[in-house]
């Protein structure tokens, strides 16, 4: 068989015995699950409509004085159930008997002329966690209450009726999980190549591997076109498991080539460094600063690849194979450049 | 002491040795590049999705649309309108009507509200320049709390529309730039000890008259100290107070650096050490930064020690019980890594090559004191209890992918597993080296290991829990009469598990395990009267 491919073939099953795989698709799984909690959680407080949430939970309000204040009508749209009462003491009187949430002190409606505010009295529960949800729910209500206000001031606010579809979760699973799931498995596969080939380099066993009759590149590049191979397996992995979670991406075929391409292109940077410095304890640390590096820049770039893969997924209009090859035509250079020099790389004392 | 600092010294000499020659500028350069563009990326905010949206926009509109995530092309309103039906364009704002017009597909519908969301706020601020505050913002709502004092002040006046969520998304993120240099220095500590075992240095240096702690204390000190420093400097940069911040992120960088001894300890490959070391940095990120997520929401939020942090910057007070239930187990957690370090730090374990859980196992039963092998099962039981919590916190957010029935279930099942293989593992490893071989000996074994279990497992609830309703949460939590129940069940499933796995062998300890399991979820099933 090709020595290329006898490489190849011992690095997978290294990769497959010590179960490292396992514990990369483990942290991947677990990364996407939590950020997934955490912001979908976090965000439905930004955007409550985002859940539902702010029609699901019924919230039972006392109304304490004017009970013919637009906002009664307001609350109601909201689902909140509503008890009148004289006196905020028999507001009280009912919260300690658990019937009601929350209690809302309306005054009397005055004219705008006298005075164009408008002060009321909300009283929660004492649990912080608690009062934060009501407060979530009421808000809606209030928000309409302080528009209709500002109507009677002669102040219009624009922009406000337009009938969308919350986009929270639709931004999250496209500009966070997705790039998450297409990319990490290109950060693991630089990992990878660091590990393998300092690993040879300190036990000095690529030295025994060069004396058979093997090209340096052929090593090097075998060693690479595993950890891609992989990182190109994860990815097509993921995606399905995206599609049956029934979160579909457009343009499939190149938003794998392109998280084919990123895990080639930092593997070769990643193999770059572990040639250079030769020990696993540098070209980690130069490693993880340099994909540091990258993520941070291509936050800046509309043309980054995490921004490329999310308009991919989402069908854009102006994005196709054209902003691809950019990224097939780096590759090329840097492949050019790493397989030129590898050799006087390898033979510099660093 | 002194022996620590020489190590110390030895290890920064080690270090420093690392980058010299050509390496240094490489790396200087790329540091200093990091920074500057973490900093510009730091300054752009929240990034969900750069260019998700193309939306259209009059060639003379006086509006900026200054959000990464809408892609915007200047064109008038026809072509505008038959750019948007091709499914060019997402959406277009008419900004001569005030109005954002849009298809009724999802993504239309999706940017179309992104948009309303994003040029609302645009108009507040425009309301705010251009109005009177009282007519712009006529709503103030009086926020108290019940029971009702009519004598009392508002304890806070809200603007709805002004009003933002309680959440310190924005602190959290920033409070976590506070792990960053203990993660990369991280790199070099393990290094350190594995250099160690690859040259079997550490050979020579156990056969000089130093002790295991010695070496481990030497070889963290200085990565501590580097953390410390970076922990003063990052507070004078955010302006807060050094010494509670240094009273915070002690025990966290501890934590953290404890759990990094273990790695390279019981490594085998390069690749395990990374890999491992990478799910370690996970799990400890997410342990540290989600409950921080909701401090000032839910009180659960305290077993994170960020959560103080953030309180610091919201100049918000915090007691010491506050400080040490969030503390109080990364110290734990220290002092048991640190001690089960100092008994695997001999050649013969760290040269072998076996398994990842051969190598657990085996640690594991070096950490038993065999002369007293009562106190080490009742103590191994209890110093397990937070890795248990975490292994149960990993579980809890990976089982959130699968439906909502399904996940309840997997979650029972997996946390009953991970509390048995806690609570059996040290008599097992006793079973397997010939130190506890008849019935007679597992059954105290097993009867300490539940009760460590349990008191630890109770304490730390106790803790955790009580800052929200400490009478009534005491009460029910050390109730005798009904503490007894769970021990006896604690105790009759570990024996189970012991004891098939004696009479079985070592061999079928996994189907010993799956039966105790059954039976302990059969008993939770009962317990919250799901069954019987």
């Amino acid at each position: 068989m090709n020595p290329f491919f006898v490489i190849l073939k011992k690095e997978l099953r290294a990769v497959a015995q010590e179960r490292t795989i396992l514990i990369a698709i483990t942290i991947q799984l677990f990364i996407a699950s939590f950020s997934s909690a955490i912001l979908i959680g976090l965000m439905s407080f930004y955007d409550p409509e985002a859940i539902g949430l702010s029609t699901r939970i019924s919230v039972r309000t006392g109304i304490v004085g004017a009970t013919n204040n637009p906002l009664v009508g307001f609350l109601e749209e909201q689902n909140a159930q509503l008890t009148s009462f004289a006196t905020l003491q028999e507001a009280q009187l009912a919260f300690d008997a658990g019937q009601i949430d929350a209690a809302i002190l309306i005054p009397p409606e005055r004219a705008a002329e006298d005075d164009p505010t408008v002060e009321m009295q909300l009283v929660l529960p004492a649990s912080e966690t608690y009062s934060t949800v009501i407060l979530m729910v009421l808000q809606g209500p209030l928000k309409e209450y302080e528009t209709y206000l500002r109507k009677r001031n002669g102040i219009q606010i624009r922009y406000t009726d337009v009938a969308g579809k919350p986009a929270t979760t639709y931004e999250f699973q496209y500009g966070v999980i997705l790039p998450l799931l297409m990319f990490f498995p290109a950060f693991i596969a630089g990992s990878m190549v660091v590990d393998s080939i300092s690993e040879e380099l300190v036990n000095r066993t690529m030295d025994t591997l060069w004396v058979a009759p093997l090209s340096l590149n052929t090593i090097l590049g075998s060693k690479i076109a595993a950890a891609v191979l992989l990182a190109g397996a994860q990815a097509a992995l993921w995606a399905a498991l995206l599609r049956f979670n029934s979160i579909p991406i457009q343009n499939l075929g190149l938003v794998l080539l392109l998280s084919v391409l990123s895990a080639a292109i930092i593997a070769i940077g990643s193999a770059f460094i572990a040639v250079y410095l030769k020990d696993r304890e540098r070209s980690q640390f130069l490693y993880s600063i340099f994909v540091l590096l990258s993520a941070s820049l291509s936050y800046l770039f509309d043309l980054s690849p995490i921004a490329l893969v999310t308009r991919l997924a989402t069908g854009d209009y102006y994005t196709g194979p054209a902003e691809v090859a950019l990224y097939a035509g780096l590759l090329a250079v840097l492949m050019g450049a790493f397989f030129t020099t590898a050799e006087k790389l390898i033979a510099v004392p660093s | 002491m002194k022996t620590i600092l020489i190590i110390a010294q030895r290890e920064i000499t080690r270090l420093r040795s690392r980058f010299r020659g050509s390496s240094r500028p490489v790396v200087a350069l790329a540091l200093v590049g990091v920074s500057l563009v973490a900093y510009l990326t730091f300054r752009q905010g929240a990034m969900r999705g750069r260019g998700l949206y193309r939306v259209g926009l009059p060639p003379a509109a006086d509006l900026a649309i200054q959000d990464s995530r809408f892609a915007t092309i200047a064109i008038p309103l026809p072509t505008g309108r038959s750019l948007l039906e091709a499914g060019a364009l997402d959406a277009y704002v008419d900004t001569a009507a005030a109005r954002i017009i849009h298809r009724q597909d999802d993504r239309s519908l999706y940017a179309a509200n992104a948009l309303k969301l994003y040029l609302e706020k645009q108009e507040l601020a425009r309301l705010e320049q251009e109005y009177h505050p009282d007519a712009a913002f006529p709503l103030r709502v009086q926020v108290n709390h019940f029971p009702v004092d009519p004598q009392a002040e508002a304890e806070e006046i809200l603007i709805p529309s002004l009003m933002t969520p309680p959440l310190p998304f924005a602190q959290v993120v920033t409070i976590s730039l506070y792990l960053l240099p203990v993660f990369f220095v991280s790199v070099f500590f393990t290094s350190g000890l594995m250099d160690e075992k690859i040259d079997r240095r550490i050979t020579v240096l156990m056969s000089a008259p130093v002790t295991p702690f010695q070496i481990i204390a030497g070889k963290m000190l200085p990565y501590i100290g580097f953390a410390l420093l970076s922990v003063v400097g990052l507070t004078l940069i955010l302006q807060g107070s050094v010494l509670l911040a240094l009273a915070i992120f002690l025990p966290v960088i501890l934590f953290i650096f404890s759990i990094y001894l273990m790695v390279p300890l019981v490594y085998r490959t390069f690749k395990d050490t990374t890999f491992i070391s990478m799910l370690a940095t996970t799990i400890i990120t997410s342990y540290l930064v989600f409950p921080a997520m909701f401090s000032g929401l839910n009180d659960l939020s305290h077993i994170s020690p960020l959560t103080l942090a953030v309180k610091m910057y919201r100049d918000e007070p915090f007691t010491l019980k506050e400080y040490l239930t969030s503390t109080a187990s990364m110290y734990l957690v220290f002092a048991f890594a640190t001690y089960i370090g100092t008994r695997i730090l001999n050649e013969e374990y760290l040269t072998r090559f076996r398994p990842l859980y051969r190598k657990v196992s085996d640690a594991i039963y070096l950490a038993l004191d065999r002369s007293r092998p009562h106190l080490s099962i009742l103590l191994l039981s209890a110093c397990l209890i937070p890795i248990v919590y975490m292994i149960q916190l990993v579980t809890l957010a990976v089982s959130l992918n699968l439906p909502i029935r399904l996940a309840i279930g997997a979650l029972l099942i997996a946390s009953v597993l991970i509390e048995e293989v806690a609570k059996s593992v040290g008599i097992v490893t006793l079973i397997e080296n010939g130190d506890a071989t008849r019935g007679r000996e597992i059954l105290p074994l097993s009867f300490l290991s539940a009760l460590g279990f349990l008191v630890g497992e109770k304490l730390l609830l106790y803790v955790s829990v009580s800052i929200v309703s400490e009478t009534m949460l005491s009460a029910a939590l050390f109730n005798v009469g009904m503490l007894w129940i769970p021990l006896l069940a604690h105790i009759i499933f570990t024996t189970m598990v012991c004891l098939l796995t004696h009479w079985w062998g070592i061999r079928r300890y996994l189907y010993a395990l799956l039966i105790g399991s059954a039976v302990h979820v059969v008993y939770n099933l009962f317990v919250l009267g799901v069954i019987g």
